[in-house]
């Protein structure tokens, strides 16, 4: 019998990793379980060809929050972002591309010269009520949402704040903020841009990562998230040195500073319960593992239903957890290049330092998501594409370069036949599309990884393949997230926890779940 | 010049009429004002081919408020509503789902798709039941600003709050992801036959520009449970005479308290003298004054063609030109020599009194969308029938019949031709759809009206056709409808208001924006 941890946390992605530092900093015994052989989870960085340091899942960690970086002195433990000066390009068949520029002064000259100075006005207006929009959801990130059925005053207390904040705005800007959230990005867009082109590459943001196209509503609500930690309206679109799972690596040696456990190779089998309360979890291989308080940042419905059971819920608890939505849509295709392409309507390599964006209207997202809908991954897909090499050269062979283009809509269920004979087929699509742009790059592929959605399931264990552990529709966000009822990180079996992106606020690199679930352990530890 | 009157009420549809009647039973001197040569605006009935009467547009009812009827006294005034009991899908496999007032046939029928259906429609009836209950207050209030201190706004929040804070815990989930779902997800929670799935979703696409599996038109689905018929919730039902009947006892209701109402007298102009509504211009120049003006028209006529938008806050002019109002149905009424036999129920039973629904497939539903999204009508549309003929005998002759089809998609904005041009193709693709369950349909059709959005624009004057003056998505509601800070009936003019589907609470024979309208023009003439 192994001795008794205060807390066990299941995954050693960031999230776990940063509940895992915040509980040990606090000074309970600590103990984090990985069931792969690397850190990171969907966000590692793995050597998956020979000399290439591949950021397997996710590229971008503009989104993190800087208090935990403080918090954490991560930048002491090695963590070094870096940014380079375009946030996203759009390359063009037809002529010069468009960049919208970390510095939105320079994107409103591109926009002036290329589109029109009306067009360029619009822009700056508009990142200025997007940066005022996205200062009130920021508030909302590291709290805990409320439960509506049982106001508890200590909660509502920065809820309070939140709608200060929101107050501060002004009566014409709330309204706005109001306005603007349950509305799709194409109709956001629309009331601000007139260029089809312009609006295909501002809407990536609003329907990433999700199973909707750019005119479902709610879809606005998901362009703000994404603009969250950028300040000035602008997307964040940050790397990290050495790769994004640098990040983890940074949060595991504050952890372990602190005094917490981390064990690879260590997959969980099972959440040991009695009586309602958890005591613990079984590993594959049969070891147990006691612990007062369990933290999952697995999915919901991977922590509830394989790991804990359905048979430990109460029915309607169960249905809601069979109800989340998941629906993976996104597939990954990594490439480790020769040398670096020229895209079309390119002029300097600085332009491709941000994402390399193939939309190049809300009409191709939408007809790209129709595809989707029906079970078929879209036939000329809308590509978010990376060069993590040029700003960190480090990660691959000298001259050489890695290309990782998250691709969508891949949808996880397939109307016809399987993942597992479609996925070449969706590789040589993706680099097809790409050569049409960078007529180069077919030539410069050393080696290719095509992740599907179903091989996110299998390797990384989300379910059906959503890199958010659910969808960030409206109704399935704050006391709804993860089912409704359990918005408050503490699951329906005594201490149980989900830290994870299936929790309030939901996905990305933010490390916000891992966060507030930690504060909720501590104060049911107490 | 001539005489003045206390209220002017532009346009005679049902919630003109229904300010007007309220405003003269409080002894004002109304006048009604509409450019047609009958009452009712988008419900009328009408004699298109002879010996048969078209509820030309608006077909069914249930959303009238009882409240309305009570103070108007309007079975008085002859409103008779006659139930419409049932709905039949038929399937694409000959198979149909049939529903009816016999609860109990009903599961039965549901039963033989799926027994686990059949126990969840029972749960799902009972659901809607309170959700459309605990949300029904909002009818009958005038939304508050959540930005302002106001006590009345503050008191208006908290009720609000009270009200969905007091529900059970599993009826608040339900609430929220009525508000922000998609009608066909929040359906498939319940059930899992495709084919119930998709006509019970179709619901929340009436009227929008959306497809049911875009999120927000699980709203829709809960605007449409909100009706109720003689206290029966989520009964809809037929006027006698057609939809016509009710803006006709509407209008004899005002008329008895002594409202005056012309018609064939369209309105170009609000007089406006510093800031204050003084009158109205006719088309034909004719001038004539009254304290207060009211619009029943929708928000872009209301705002931007009846006054000079320079007249009015820039930031206003910029939200109701950004007001969403994309026409997106038609009505195509059919006089028929005989009754259609459907091929999955054949024979002239009760089932051709009911609705009858053609929803097949959530795939099919989905895909009449995406036509419309590209801007092309649906090749293969939804359609909802109702032969009024079954309910009330009047509407045709004896042995014939009218079918009422109403149509989604259509959109008024085409992306190839005009739709003068494609009205009859538009028609062919109905009569095709429809044929596809009827087989003998076309070889009973004596007459044929077809009514793209482009028609209701012209005939009704609705901006773009849309039958609830703007899309009913949570951007536009409650206190954002039709523009934040405007939702209160009231305009920056002063004596000039809002009473029209594009106010709060939105589309539908509901009455209630006009009777709304009529209590704050009330409240504000107290002062």
């Amino acid at each position: 019998m192994n001795e008794r941890y205060d807390a066990v946390i299941i995954g050693g992605g960031h999230n776990g990793l940063v509940a895992a530092a915040l509980l040990a900093k606090a000074g309970k015994r600590v103990l984090v379980l990985e069931k792969r052989q690397t850190l990171g989870g969907s966000a590692a960085t793995e050597e998956i060809f020979p000399g290439f340091k591949v950021n397997t899942g996710a590229e971008d960690a503009g989104l993190f929050r800087p208090e935990l970086v403080e918090a954490l002195a991560l930048e002491r433990h090695g963590l070094r972002f870096v940014e380079g000066p375009a946030v996203a390009f759009a390359p063009r068949l037809d002529g010069p591309g468009l960049t919208l520029w970390r510095d939105p002064t320079r994107t409103q000259a591109e926009l002036a010269e290329r589109i029109s100075p009306k067009e360029a006005a619009s822009y700056h207006r508009f990142t200025q009520l997007v940066a005022r929009m996205t200062q009130v959801l920021d508030r909302a990130m590291l709290q805990t949402p409320p439960n509506p059925k049982e106001f508890d005053p200590r909660e509502l207390l920065p809820w309070a704040m939140t709608g200060l904040k929101l107050r501060q705005l002004g009566k014409r800007d709330m309204m706005e903020f109001l306005r603007i959230l349950p509305m799709s990005v194409r109709e956001f867009l629309d009331e601000w841009f007139q260029d089809p082109f312009l609006k295909g590459l501002l809407a990536t943001a609003g329907v990433a990562g999700t199973m909707q196209g750019p005119y479902a509503a709610g879809t606005a609500y998901l362009f703000l998230y994404h603009h969250l930690g950028g300040g000035q309206g602008v997307r964040a679109g940050r790397f990290v040195q050495g790769g994004v799972g640098q990040l983890s690596v940074a949060l595991a040696s504050a952890a372990t500073l602190h005094g917490a456990t981390i064990r690879l190779g260590a997959g969980v089998a099972r959440i040991r319960t009695s009586y309602g309360q958890v005591t613990g979890v079984v590993l594959e291989d049969g070891e147990e593992i006691p612990a007062r308080a369990v933290l999952s940042s697995a999915d919901p419905r991977r922590t509830l239903f394989d790991l804990l059971g359905p048979q430990e819920l109460e029915p309607r608890v169960m249905r809601r957890v069979r109800n989340i939505r998941f629906r993976g849509s996104t597939a990954k295709v990594n490439l480790a290049l020769r040398g670096l392409p020229r895209f079309h309507g390119q002029e300097s390599p600085e332009q491709l330092t941000g994402h390399i964006v193939i939309s190049p209207s809300m009409e191709y997202l939408e007809r790209a998501y129709d595809d989707a809908k029906y079970g078929r991954p879209s036939q000329e897909p809308a590509l978010d594409v990376v060069i993590p090499t040029l700003l960190d050269p480090t990660l691959a062979p000298e001259g050489a370069h890695i290309l990782s283009a998250t691709v969508q809509y891949a949808p996880y269920a397939l109307a016809e036949g399987s993942w597992d004979e479609g996925r070449e087929e969706l590789g040589d699509r993706v680099v097809a599309l790409l050569a049409r742009y960078a007529p180069e790059l077919p030539d410069l592929v050393l080696h290719r990884q095509v992740l599907t959605p179903l091989d996110l399931e299998r390797e990384y264990g989300l379910t059906e393949g959503s890199i958010y552990h659910g969808q960030m529709d409206l109704d399935q966000q704050l006391f709804m997230r993860p089912i409704p009822g359990y918005g408050q990180y503490a699951m329906p079996v005594g201490n149980l926890f989900l830290c994870g992106a299936g929790a309030h606020p939901g996905g990305g690199i933010t490390g916000a779940p891992g966060f507030n679930a930690a504060r909720e352990v501590l104060q049911a530890l107490r | 010049m001539s005489q003045k009157y206390d209220v002017i009420v532009i346009g005679g549809g049902h919630n003109g009429l229904v300010t007007a009647a309220y405003l003269a039973k409080a002894g004002k001197r109304v006048l009604v004002l509409e450019k047609r040569y009958l009452v009712g605006g988008a419900s009328v009935t009408e004699e298109v081919y002879p010996g048969f009467k078209f509820s030309v547009f608006s077909y069914v009812v249930s959303l009238l408020r009882p409240e309305i009827i009570r103070d108007l006294n309007l079975p008085k005034h002859g409103l008779t509503i006659l139930p419409l009991e049932s709905t039949l899908t038929p399937l694409p496999n000959g198979d149909y789902i049939y529903r009816d007032a016999d609860h109990f046939r009903t599961l039965r029928d549901i039963a033989r798709h799926s027994q686990r259906d059949a126990e969840a429609y029972e749960e799902y009836g009972r659901a809607m039941y309170f959700m459309a209950k605990a949300v029904k207050f909002i009818l009958g209030m005038v939304p508050p600003d959540p930005t302002s201190f106001h006590p009345e706004d503050l008191l208006g929040l908290a009720k609000t709050a009270r009200n969905f804070l007091g529900l059970e815990e599993d009826q608040l989930y339900t609430l929220v992801k009525l508000m922000t779902m998609s009608a066909a997800d929040f359906v498939s929670e319940w059930f899992e036959t495709d084919g119930l799935r998709a006509t019970l979703a179709a619901s929340g696409i009436i009227g929008t520009f959306l497809g049911i599996r875009s999120p927000g038109t699980a709203y829709v689905l809960l605007h449409h449970y909100m009706g109720e018929i003689d206290g029966a919730f989520r009964a809809w039902g037929f006027a006698k005479g057609g939809t016509g009947g009710i803006a006709e006892a509407i209008a004899s209701a005002a008329r008895e308290f002594g409202a005056e109402i012309r018609t064939e007298a369209p309105v170009a102009e609000v007089l406006v003298k510093d800031g204050q509504a003084v009158g109205v211009v006719l088309e034909n120049g004719e001038e004539i004054s009254g304290d207060v003006v009211v619009s029943s028209l929708d928000p872009k006529v209301t705002f931007l063609k009846l006054v000079d938008p320079r007249q009015l806050p820039p930031e206003l002019v910029e939200d109701i030109r950004k007001f969403n109002i994309r026409g997106s149905s038609g009505k195509v009424n059919l006089a028929l020599d005989g009754l259609p036999n459907l091929t999955c129920m054949p024979g002239y039973g009760r089932h051709l009194a009911g609705a009858i629904s053609i929803s097949p497939s959530v795939e099919y539903m989905e895909r009449a969308y995406d036509d419309a999204k590209y801007g092309r009508f649906s090749r293969r549309p939804y359609v909802d029938v109702i032969i009024p003929s079954m309910i009330d005998p009047d509407m045709a002759p004896p042995g014939k019949h009218v079918m009422s089809c109403f149509v989604q998609y259509a959109p008024y904005e085409l992306a190839e031709g005009t739709w003068d041009e494609q009205r009859e193709a538009f028609g062919n693709a109905v009569v095709d759809a429809l044929s596809q369950f009827m087989p003998d349909l076309k070889e009973k059709i004596l007459y044929r009206q077809v009514l793209t959005p482009l028609d209701i624009e012209r005939m009704v004057g609705i901006t773009q056709g849309n039958i609830f003056h703007g899309e009913l998505s949570l951007s536009q509601l409650f206190f954002l409808r039709p523009a934040p800070g405007y939702a209160k009936f009231r305009t920056p003019i002063r004596n000039y208001y809002q009473c029209g589907s594009g106010a709060h609470p939105g589309g539908g024979i509901t009455g209630a924006p006009g009777r709304l309208a009529a209590l704050e023009i009330l409240k504000d003439q107290r002062k």
